[in-house]
């Protein structure tokens, strides 16, 4: 066969694509850490305040993968302990699930210089807090008398005909929905009542949305009310929407925001590092500043007075559920949602 | 074209190809096949009670059903704006088709999500149609366009309309036009040459872009659900909660099948309308 130079040099070419495609592994190797990171804010939030401050302490480089936690579970699960980031960033529930099927490599809390600044129990054997949610009730004050005083107030009228509603998918609307079933006359974690009071009051509510697209139907007017957590609301406001957070009669939610170190991770060192920054006073005092608006757990933040509480200690009597009892009823009540609300 | 079989010195070019279909799609697809015969979520009973509890909950048919009807909707609706364009853009000159052929594609380089997200800004209660509506006084209140059926198949009219437009215009502009002079030579009224002559000769554009545009609208997880929210229930939503949300991959597999399944029986069923029309507009 005849060899045509163009055709060998598309060989070469090829073979140097393929050899460059590796060079990121070698740059890994030198002193990087592969972060699993929320999509969207949290991504921007650490690429401009997290990874610049890494890089500068620890001399270490910050890859994110953007993926939201139910994401990270699954891709850990189906990578089987070769997994495609070092440090996992997760709420309660898919935190306990992780757990459950042994994603985390063994956590030691004293190789942070800054875990000394955490509330009790926000450091264990699992892995560490990094930041806070408080989720309340948020609604536009333009289009109200007067704001809801509690979570009941969403089925009722003004209210409930600009509802948006979402379901149990998402952490923050899981443990609304508790909240509304408590409010009905629930003991415990039962969802009984939410549903009872659901059904009466369905053909009402003005939206009943895909998680994501809550706050941009509520910056069209799409719904006046919902339930948010600080964050969300401080970025509508920030954009200029007429929203304002509510406290309800019944107590602020309060959940955490964990990092974690994934089995076979191969930047252990790096990922202590990581961590370690992201609970620093100046990164968690710049990354609760605006636009990104992410609740700090360090004791060494002084405290920005748009949120819920003066010092972090309050979070200890902030309403908080437990999510080993959650994450077994939960596919029920999402096919049980599913159910109540399709027309 | 040569439609001679491949000379047999030549079929290792067809190695490689085969070797990634092999690997990346039908080994996953068996794999998916494998996970919807377990019984629990860990993995580890193997039988058919997933399937059972699928196929005997009529929520789930309903699901399914909506689903293909989403699909046939937004089929119509598309080839109902569609047709005519195309038949426009076949009669037009060289420069108005480069323009059209603009107009057609640059959505396409719009991601999804943004086209999406727009369709919010547009059925919105404060969005321009509503405003539209309002201000010529037909409607008193907003009308309730988002979070609805007609929401959705008006939203996803506009996205994948490129899917039908493009096959279809591709093989309009290739169509003989002496045909069609002949036929008006011949007699024929303009409403004849158009179902006599240009829409048997444009079915197989018509039956790619019907097949593309079933297939992605059945599909489209993102307009699904930002659009339709959740009062509205498809197979795609259902897959992405069953595996990402609560993590029932063998519930999951089974959706994805049916899903599967229920889109190929579809486009099946639209070729051989396809076939069956362009014989019976021949006669």
């Amino acid at each position: 066969m005849k060899h045509d130079p163009v055709r060998r040099q598309l060989l070469a070419g090829a073979a140097s694509l393929g050899a460059l495609a590796m060079l990121p592994r070698i740059a890994h190797a030198k002193g990087s850490v592969v972060g699993a990171v929320y999509p969207g804010s949290w991504e921007e939030a650490y690429r401009s305040i997290v990874a610049p401050a890494l890089q500068k302490t620890h001399g270490v480089t910050l890859e994110m993968q953007p993926l939201y936690a139910v994401d990270q579970i699954a891709k850990a699960r189906a990578a089987r302990g070769n997994p495609l980031f070092d440090t996992f960033l997760l709420d309660p529930g898919p935190r306990v699930t992780a757990i459950e099927a042994g994603l985390f490599e063994k956590f030691d809390p004293s190789r942070l210089s800054n875990a000394s600044k955490l509330q009790p129990g926000m450091a264990d054997e699992y892995g560490v807090t990094v930041a806070a949610q408080f989720v309340g009730i948020a609604y536009n004050p333009k289009k109200f008398d007067k704001p809801p005083a509690d979570w009941a107030d969403l089925f009722a009228e003004p209210y409930v005909s600009r509802l948006g509603l979402t379901g149990f998918q998402t952490t923050f609307g899981t443990v609304s929905i508790l909240e509304m079933s408590k409010a009905f006359g629930a003991k415990g974690i039962d969802v009984e009542p939410f549903f009872a009071e659901l059904k009466k009051v369905l053909p009402k509510i003005a939206v009943i949305g895909a998680p994501a697209s809550m706050p941009s139907l509520f910056q069209q007017g799409q719904c006046d009310i919902m339930y948010a957590n600080t964050q969300t609301v401080g970025t509508l406001k920030a954009r200029g929407v007429d929203i304002e957070f509510v406290r309800p009669a019944s107590g602020v939610i309060t959940f955490f925001t964990t990092m974690h170190i994934a089995k076979g991770a191969e930047q252990v060192d790096n990922a202590y590092q990581y961590i370690d920054t992201v609970l620093s006073a100046p990164v968690q005092t710049e990354l609760m500043k605006g636009p990104y608006f992410m609740a700090p757990v360090a004791s060494d933040v002084t405290l920005d007075n748009t949120l819920p509480l003066k010092s972090l200690s309050e979070m200890s009597s902030m309403v908080q559920h437990d999510w080993a009892q959650i994450n077994p009823q939960r596919a029920a009540w999402i096919e049980r949602f599913n159910r109540e609300v399709a027309r | 074209m040569n439609n001679a079989a491949i000379s047999p010195g030549r079929w290792p070019l067809a190695v490689p190809l085969t070797l990634a279909f092999m690997v990346f799609f039908a080994a996953p697809l068996l794999m998916l096949a494998v996970t919807s015969m377990y019984e629990d979520d860990g993995l580890t009973r193997f039988g058919g009670a997933t399937w059972a509890k699928f196929l005997a909950d009529r929520f789930y048919w309903k699901v399914t059903l909506d689903t293909l009807k989403l699909g046939v909707m937004t089929v119509c609706a598309t080839l109902l704006i569609g047709y005519p364009l195309a038949v426009v853009y076949m009669q037009s000159n060289e420069r108005w088709r480069r323009l059209m052929l603009f107009i057609i594609i640059m959505p396409v380089l719009l991601s999804v999500v943004v086209r999406t997200f727009a369709w919010i800004v547009i059925l919105g209660n404060e969005g321009v149609i509503n405003q539209a509506v309002m201000a010529l006084g037909l409607s008193p209140t907003p009308l309730r366009l988002l979070q609805t059926e007609l929401g959705l198949i008006l939203s996803l009219t506009q996205i994948e309309m490129p899917m039908m437009l493009l096959p279809l215009i591709s093989v309009m502009a290739r169509m003989d036009r002496n045909l069609i002079d002949a036929s008006v030579a011949l007699g024929a009224s303009r409403w004849r040459t158009l179902f006599k002559v240009v829409l048997p000769l444009s079915i197989p554009g018509l039956v790619a872009g019907c097949t593309l545009v079933f297939a992605s609208s059945t599909t489209a997880f993102i307009s699904q659900s930002i659009i339709g929210g959740n009062r509205l229930v498809y197979l795609p939503l259902v897959i992405w909660q069953q595996s990402l949300v609560v993590y029932n991959w063998p519930l999951a597999a089974v959706a994805s099948i049916v899903l599967l399944a229920s889109v190929m029986l579809c486009v099946v069923l639209i070729a051989a309308l396809g076939r069956r029309g362009a014989r019976y507009l021949h006669v």
